[in-house]
């Protein structure tokens, strides 16, 4: 399809940088604020974050899959692991708090920063792996105005 | 990636990486116990924070809490101030302006 980017990366931290980079250029290249920008590409970060943490586990010789697709008024963005099979991520914690410090939670925000930045998200799960499904609405004018195949 | 810099009993700590996650918060904690009484975080240079990079920023500020030092941040973009609140990080490491520096020292 012309109006998707589909990339793989091994389970390795660094390599968030690179799908970062690319979630970057293609929320320019739809003109979406430069806010909306850093919100997709904190959203995608999140999500290949928990891919390759919690998903892979960290281990480099397997892949995480990124697929970032126009659809007609939105941008889709799935996140494939190869993890194990498992119930929906739940949201953990919401804001940062005395008790949280206390007791030494300082991680867990992921979750609750992608479900506030983007419009819809979805999980699902095979025994293939784990799918987190994230859309972004692009506003009508944007939409028609530069697609990613254009 | 990180210089301090003393002015008088506030230190500055300039972040200078583009980007604080999981690979550059290792950084930010090692610099965890070098805190002053008065510690101010530039973010100037900062173009991307995520939550693994927030997490590396609580590390320094509740070492810093435990030997009873305040930090704040300066230079921080209008993303970061709306994702640092969304987390409500801006209790624990309050934003000020830079013109506010001087009350500091």
């Amino acid at each position: 399809m012309h109006n998707q980017v589909e990339m793989r990366i091994p389970s390795d931290l660094v390599f968030e940088r690179v799908v970062r980079a690319a979630a970057e250029e293609i929320g320019r290249q739809l003109d979406f604020s430069e806010e909306r920008v850093a919100d997709l590409t904190l959203a995608v970060s999140e999500a290949v974050t928990n891919a390759i943490e919690h998903g892979n586990r960290l281990r480099r010789e397997i892949n995480v899959g990124v697929v970032f697709r126009m659809e007609n008024d939105a941008l889709e963005i799935r996140v494939i692991d190869q993890g194990e099979q498992s119930e929906p991520p739940q949201v953990q914690r919401c804001a940062i708090s005395e008790e949280s410090i206390e007791e030494g939670e300082l991680r867990g925000l992921g979750l609750y920063l992608i479900h506030q930045l983007v419009d819809q998200v979805e999980f699902t799960t095979s025994e293939e792996g784990n799918t987190f499904t994230m859309w972004l609405h692009v506003p009508p004018q944007n939409g028609q105005a530069r697609r990613p195949d254009q | 990636m990180i210089q301090m810099e003393d002015r008088g009993n506030v230190a500055i700590v300039h972040i200078q990486t583009p980007s604080i996650d999981a690979v550059s918060a290792r950084e930010i904690e090692e610099f965890c116990g070098r805190s002053r009484k008065t510690t101010v975080l530039d973010f100037g240079e900062v173009a991307f924070i995520n939550s693994a990079g927030i997490s590396g920023l609580l590390k320094f500020i509740v070492a810093a809490r435990k030997r009873g030092h305040l930090v704040y941040a300066i230079r921080v973009s209008p993303h970061h101030r709306k994702i640092f609140k969304m987390v409500e990080l801006s209790r624990f490491m309050p934003i000020i302006e830079e013109g506010e520096l001087a009350g500091l020292q």
